[in-house]
């Protein structure tokens, strides 16, 4: 009740009327579901229906440039917190020395809008991602990515609407070009773990833009069930990328290679598989195949007719699995069509994790291939063993490289569907940049 | 709360952004439900298909005179096809001589 209250408000209807099913619908007997929906429900349904709403007023805010504490350090930190503008670590307070030197490194206009963000449907202006970069301890030369990020945050195929979901998936950020080295990000090992400035504080200006301008807030409308804290930016190894002949992610995002660009997903799980072994790409891939399938259960709902396919499993493999793949001749598009072919159960787990195990009693792979709502290797036969992906084509599976060099693992991140589908943006960068990049090589 | 000199001086902006949605009227309620047209909006989540059953049992024992269009009709307000689905809902809703909806379900 409290996301949807919540919610309401950013939608322009704060009295929006809502009716209540006591408890949870997915874990009560039939007979208590209908208890509760005839005793209590249908009252409210009633009510909601015939008797006119109270108005309610919008909450008075501060303005845009608004000066909201004055103070020392702490108590600006103390201030924040309370006010629910921080995450609970320190932040750096966004005074306007600090603002206007990340500002520096755009050559927008600080008022300029990039869209509006839902719940809370605030606008993403250049203003407020400098705020919020100062505040996670950004640079102010990783400006050109703040607002590169904020770009895909906007854009309506990324779904941002969605940040507050359940399942409680985080956005994992994909860096590109050469930026990663002009501004130091570690893309070697422990390439997802915090401990490297450029990437930790990126990640942590994602989730606080989601929290101050977009508005996510746990408790509110973030309805995440456990959540994590905000991924690291995870920057490929274009060293390795070049030296095998595969195109960089953002190639395959529809850049250019050399294009600096940022990449954004959102992903409810996954996890690494260690020591894979083998000379060949028939020895690796099968260990790689299994995997990604076993990381993908009730996600498989993005797969099928309300999903749309929207699902695009990502693979991160360690720049020596890709090189031993490389020396076969194998190319990107081959490993994700071995994925394709090999990344398969059978039909009756498919449809027992969605109709059985997940919520949609109304279902079945042969009903969607009927109505065309899936491709036809959904449903060739109608042998309940027969193997079906979980993709709709090879081509929506992607693959990254990058981490330790000299380990051969792997990591697969279990995608969210259409709530947090990948979308890619290029970083402009501001007319000073050269002139940053002269000092830096001249201080170093 | 520390007052100690070495805690600096600080002027911080707000770090939101102002809203930019127009508050909405809440369509007018309707007097009663009797010879009323409701319609039921899904987005394939949380039990739906079940608790519109129910809602439609409920609601006819009260109003045996209500009407509803199923939910089936519009096809889910959530996925993939969500944005195409809302843009359709008014004149969908025109078309059918709606009267009321009932959106569901949350969780």
């Amino acid at each position: 009740m409290r996301q949807a209250e919540t919610t309401s408000v950013g939608l322009g209807m704060p009295n929006i009327p809502l009716a209540l099913v006591p408890g949870h619908v997915g874990t009560q007997s039939e007979e208590e579901l209908r208890r509760n929906i005839l005793e209590v429900t249908v009252d409210r349904v009633i009510q909601n229906l015939t008797s006119a709403m109270a108005a309610k007023g919008n909450r008075s805010e501060p303005s845009a440039r608004q000066i909201v504490f004055k103070g020392g350090f702490k108590a600006v930190n103390h201030f924040f917190y309370e006010n629910e503008y921080s995450d609970g670590l320190p932040i750096f307070p966004p005074t306007l020395e600090d603002v206007e030197a990340f500002l520096k490194y755009t050559d927008r206009a600080p008022e300029e809008m990039l869209g509006t963000l839902l719940p809370d449907n605030r606008a993403a202006t250049i203003w407020s991602i400098a705020v919020n970069g100062v505040m996670a301890g950004c640079r102010p030369e990783y400006m050109p990515i703040l607002v590169a990020l904020i770009e895909a945050m906007c854009d309506p195929q990324y779904g941002v609407e969605h940040s507050g979901n359940t399942p409680g998936g985080d956005t994992l950020i994909i860096l590109n070009g050469p930026i990663i080295k002009q501004l130091g990000f570690n893309y070697t090992q422990g390439a997802l773990r915090d401990g490297f400035m450029p990437n930790t504080s990126i990640g942590r200006f994602w989730r606080l833009y989601l929290r101050n301008v977009a508005g996510f807030l746990p408790h509110k409308t973030d309805k995440a069930t456990f959540g994590n804290t905000w991924r690291v930016v995870f920057a490929e190894n274009e060293d390795v990328l070049q030296k095998i002949g595969w195109a960089p992610n953002s190639v395959e995002m529809g850049f250019s290679a050399g294009d600096n660009t940022v990449t954004v997903a959102r992903y409810t799980g996954g996890g690494s598989l260690s020591s894979v072994s083998g000379s060949t790409p028939e020895q690796m891939l099968p260990y790689l195949a299994d995997t990604v399938q076993k990381y993908h259960m009730w996600q498989l709902t993005f797969t099928v007719s309300h999903g749309n396919g929207a699902l695009r499993p990502l693979v991160v493999i360690s720049p020596i699995i890709a090189e031993t793949i490389a020396k076969a001749g194998w190319s990107k598009s081959d490993v994700k069509r071995f994925l394709f072919e090999h990344a398969r159960l059978p039909a009756w787990e498919f449809e027992r994790q969605l109709r059985d195990w997940n919520i949609r009693g109304v279902w079945d792979l042969e009903e969607d291939v009927r109505a065309g709502l899936i491709p036809k290797v959904f449903h060739v036969s109608d042998n309940p063993n027969r193997l079906v992906p979980i993709v709709w084509d090879p081509e929506h599976f992607m693959i990254a490289v990058g981490g330790d060099p000299f380990r051969n693992n792997a990591y697969v991140f279990a995608h969210n569907g259409f709530l947090g589908f990948p979308v890619g943006k290029k970083i402009t960068l501001p007319k000073i940049w050269d002139q940053f990049i002269r000092d830096s090589q001249s201080e170093s | 709360m520390s007052t100690t000199s070495n805690d600096g001086y600080y002027e911080a902006f707000w770090p939101r952004a102002p809203r930019q949605m127009q508050q909405r009227k809440i369509a007018p309620r309707v007097s009663s439900l009797d010879g009323k047209t409701v319609a039921q909006l899904w987005d394939f989540l949380f039990r739906g298909d079940k608790i519109f059953e129910l809602l439609e049992e409920g609601l006819k024992a009260r109003y045996p005179g209500i009407r509803f269009v199923s939910w089936r009709e519009f096809g889910s307000t959530h996925g993939g096809e969500e944005r195409a689905a809302l843009a359709l809902l008014p004149e969908r809703f025109k078309a059918l001589g709606v009267d009321a909806v009932i959106s569901g379900m949350a969780c």
